[in-house]
């Protein structure tokens, strides 16, 4: 693609539209005819519009919020196609402006259908207003089929919506009358288990566990007592061993003995100074000698009284309280020991018998359960169902009222005096304009990608060889005769072109065209 | 008239062209006025005035038939010193002073080419011959190589004169027997003779060497303008540029890309490439609009008539 310096360009466009004069000629009357020809052919149209307004915050709305659910249409527009562009909406606008007739043949139906289509144009305003656009040669029925199109719209729109309520409410009924059933019979089921398993009551479970629990606890306690209490019970009996029964006091010979012991004491003290004649030694003498007496005499008792076997009443010989004390305390650690192991016994009697109760318990509880759960979910979804169906109820009711979502024709349909689109007149211009435009933007577009060199100067940039001169197109008098004859008739031809455009123009403005 | 001729106009005062030839014919034809005219030499060089001045007459003594009027040059598209405002007639002025330039004022043997076929380069090369002996003392000569596709034979309408292959062929034929004056004052014309389909062969030979020598020292102010074929077509005009002191580029307007000038351009010694001469550029002939719009109305009117005469016996005949 070469590319053309602006400079260069006003001079090479007019060298190359000269060049290709005659091309330039027929292609300025071939797109001003073509232009002309679909002007007097483009069929005058006449608009009828008219604007919707979908109302969704009317006043019902704020009062039911939360009760009511309303409608909403996400894409406007295409629900009015949508609506409009239906085959029912369609044959009923056809039959009310008399276009279709009852028992038409389906292929005439679709050509019309197609028609419609082509004329009505849809689109969205604002977020809340549809245009309805219709274009029609006779302006009355533009007028009447564009009204029609609106009353039709929002007809077939809110018919639509209410029924979707009603089906809405109908299902949610159904669905209401299901869970009740479900509901009552998971009752009725509950109701059976429980009379058939009066131990499987809530909680049952946990007050055998805290009992077995108890009763544990109990056992090890009562255990380790009765581990003690055997303990005491052999330390007391190693202690009863090894005590004698009686304990013997101080005896006689020894107090004797200890009496003796005592004058010879003070006897030796007393010769130290006196003479054993002195009385006090005397006296101590007979003393101890009275003292040796007895203890002789206390021996022959003993030992005649060992002889003859008979037990002698010694008034040194007493009970050993300690042996006394030992002994009740035995008894008393037996008597503990007994009622420990009763007491065992007995706890473990209650642990066994809760476990068994237990085990029937745990069988039936995972049916409860089950049972229970069954319920409570059917109770739940029937109450909500219960508060949608209402929800529903009120929904469909505002719908029936036409109080929810509604729609309303804000610029009515009127009928269209003036002819609107593309006129002739604007063709007539297109023709004149697009007819010189054409040629000079395709001769702007050769010399834009035409490769060929157009320009001497970029001879020499581009190989750095001097340009010696740019030789212009050397004219010979023969040629320069026929350049100006082709001229002088591509002139009369490009006048005759506008003089048909003048005379066209004139025969379809006094509407002889 | 260029300024650089003005210039030199003034500046004339003596004329001289040394004559290197020996075949210089006596005409006995009054040249005077041509000879008013001629290319002078800067003072101060004695002997080159002197010896230009000797070739001045002997170029002033060459023999010209009769000469072609202005209305048969313009019909071969062939400029005329009194075209001076054309546009075309600049160009060419331009293009010789430039080469003047370039070769010091000395005879060369300058090979026209183009670089694709249709670009006018025996175009460039007759006007720029006829540019050259606008100066009286100057002469040119045109070779026509183009052997395949002899352009400067129409300079010859209805005749078949020796030619270049003529004198290849032939020994026994002299220089002088194939250079023909075409009715232009100081312009000779070897043409290319007989259509020749292997020209490669001719322009090896020797005697194409010898015969390129000897029409240059014929005249030391002779200038030869070789019109060779174009080079996208033949590689016989690489041969002939190797006998050519330089070579002159034609690139047509519209015809040829980038890529072909580049390939021709790096094909040929670039010391010997004078430069490029871009031809036919548009433009449009000088048209008297006022006298078109009444012939168009003649024309319109005339036409009318004639549609209305052809209807009428249309319907006599009926």
């Amino acid at each position: 693609m070469a590319t053309v310096h602006p400079d260069h360009l006003h001079k090479l466009l007019i060298g190359e539209i000269f060049n290709s004069r005659r091309a330039f000629v027929g292609i300025f009357i071939f797109v001003a005819m073509t232009l002309l020809l679909v002007g007097l052919a483009w069929p005058k149209g006449f608009v009828a519009s008219t604007t919707i307004l979908v109302d969704e915050k009317n006043i019902i709305q704020p009062l039911m919020q939360g009760a009511a659910v309303a409608t909403d249409v996400m894409d406007r527009s295409r629900l009015a196609k949508e609506t409009i562009f239906s085959r029912k909406v369609m044959t009923q606008l056809l039959m009310d402006t008399g276009r279709l007739k009852e028992g038409s043949s389906p292929d005439k139906q679709d050509e019309h259908f197609k028609d419609l289509r082509k004329q009505t144009s849809v689109s969205s305003v604002t977020k809340n207003i549809i245009k309805i656009e219709y274009r029609d040669d006779d302006p009355e029925r533009a007028y009447l089929t564009t009204k029609r199109y609106a009353e039709l719209f929002i007809d077939e729109t809110l018919g639509a919506k209410a029924a979707e309520s009603q089906a809405a409410f109908n299902f949610i009924e159904k669905q209401v009358q299901e869970y009740h059933e479900k509901l009552v019979q998971s009752e009725e089921q509950l109701k059976e288990f429980r009379s058939a398993n009066a131990d499987a009551l809530p909680g049952s479970d946990t007050d055998i566990s805290s009992r077995l629990s108890a009763q544990q606890t109990r056992i090890e306690q009562y255990t380790q007592e009765l581990h003690d209490a055997e303990i005491k019970r052999r330390s007391l009996e190693k202690q009863l061993s090894g005590e004698a029964e009686v304990a013997t006091a101080l005896s006689r010979e020894g107090q004797y003995r200890t009496r003796i012991a005592e004058l010879q004491s003070q006897m030796e003290t007393l010769r130290l100074s006196y003479h054993d004649t002195y009385p006090d030694i005397v006296r101590i003498r007979h003393q101890i000698a009275d003292l040796n007496e007895a203890i002789a005499a206390d021996r022959q008792q003993r030992d005649a009284a060992k002889a003859s076997g008979r037990v002698l009443i010694d008034d040194s010989v007493i009970n050993n309280p300690m042996y006394q004390q030992l002994k009740r305390d035995l008894s008393q650690t037996q008597v503990s020991i007994d009622t420990l192991n009763a007491r065992i016994a007995e706890a473990k009697r209650q642990m066994n018998s809760a476990l068994e109760r237990g085990k029937r318990v745990h069988g039936g509880e995972a049916t409860l359960a089950e049972l229970t759960r069954d319920y409570q979910v059917n109770r739940d979804i029937y109450q909500d169902l219960l508060k949608r169906r209402e929800n529903a109820r009120v929904s469909m009711n505002l719908d029936k009222e036409r109080q929810g979502l509604t729609f309303r024709i804000q610029e009515p349909a009127t009928v269209p005096h003036e002819p609107s689109g593309l006129l002739f007149r604007h063709f007539i211009l297109a023709a004149l304009l697009l007819g010189g435009l054409v040629p000079v933007g395709i001769m702007y577009a050769k010399l834009q990608f035409d490769p060929r060199i157009r320009i001497g100067s970029m001879i020499a940039e581009r190989s750095k060889l001097p340009l010696l001169a740019v030789v212009p197109h050397l004219w010979a008098p023969s040629e320069v005769n026929m350049v100006r004859q082709e001229i002088q008739w591509l002139g009369i031809l490009v006048m005759g072109t506008l003089v048909v455009m003048a005379l066209i123009s004139i025969l379809h403005l006094a509407r002889v065209i | 008239m260029s300024k650089i001729e003005k210039a030199l106009g003034r500046a004339r005062s003596e004329k001289g062209l040394v004559v290197v030839g020996s075949r210089t014919r006596a005409d006995g034809s009054n040249q005077a006025d041509s000879q008013s005219r001629d290319l002078t030499v800067p003072e101060g060089k004695a002997a080159g005035t002197q010896s230009r001045a000797d070739a001045a007459a002997a170029i002033a003594q060459m023999n010209e038939p009769s000469l072609r009027d202005r209305s048969e040059l313009t019909l071969q598209r062939i400029i005329y010193p009194d075209m001076a405002e054309n546009s075309t007639v600049q160009a060419f002025r331009e293009i010789r002073t430039r080469i003047l330039q370039k070769t010091h004022g000395q005879n060369c043997v300058i090979m026209v080419t183009s670089v694709a076929g249709d670009s006018g380069s025996t175009f460039v090369a007759t006007n720029l011959g006829v540019a050259f002996a606008f100066d009286a003392g100057k002469t040119a000569l045109l070779v026509d190589c183009n052997l395949r596709n002899p352009g400067l034979q129409k300079l010859f309408p209805n005749q078949s004169p020796l030619g270049i292959t003529d004198y290849l062929e032939k020994a026994d034929l002299d220089v002088a027997d194939i250079i023909h004056p075409i009715g232009i004052e100081r312009l000779r014309v070897i043409p290319a003779g007989d259509r020749r389909e292997i020209p490669s062969e001719y322009f090896t030979s020797l005697r194409m060497k010898q015969l390129l020598s000897n029409i240059r020292q014929r005249y030391a102010e002779r200038f030869i303008l070789v019109d060779a074929p174009p080079m996208s077509e033949t590689a016989d005009t690489q041969i002939l540029a190797e006998l050519c002191d330089y070579v002159l580029l034609v690139v047509p307007y519209g015809k040829v890309t980038n890529s072909q000038v580049d390939t021709c351009i790096k094909s040929l010694d670039s010391k010997k490439v004078l430069g490029v001469v871009f031809n036919n550029e548009p433009s449009a002939p000088s048209l008297d609009w006022k006298e078109m719009w009444k012939a168009s109305l003649v024309l319109l009117r005339d036409s009318f008539l004639e549609l209305i005469r052809t209807i009428r016996n249309a319907a006599k005949k009926k």
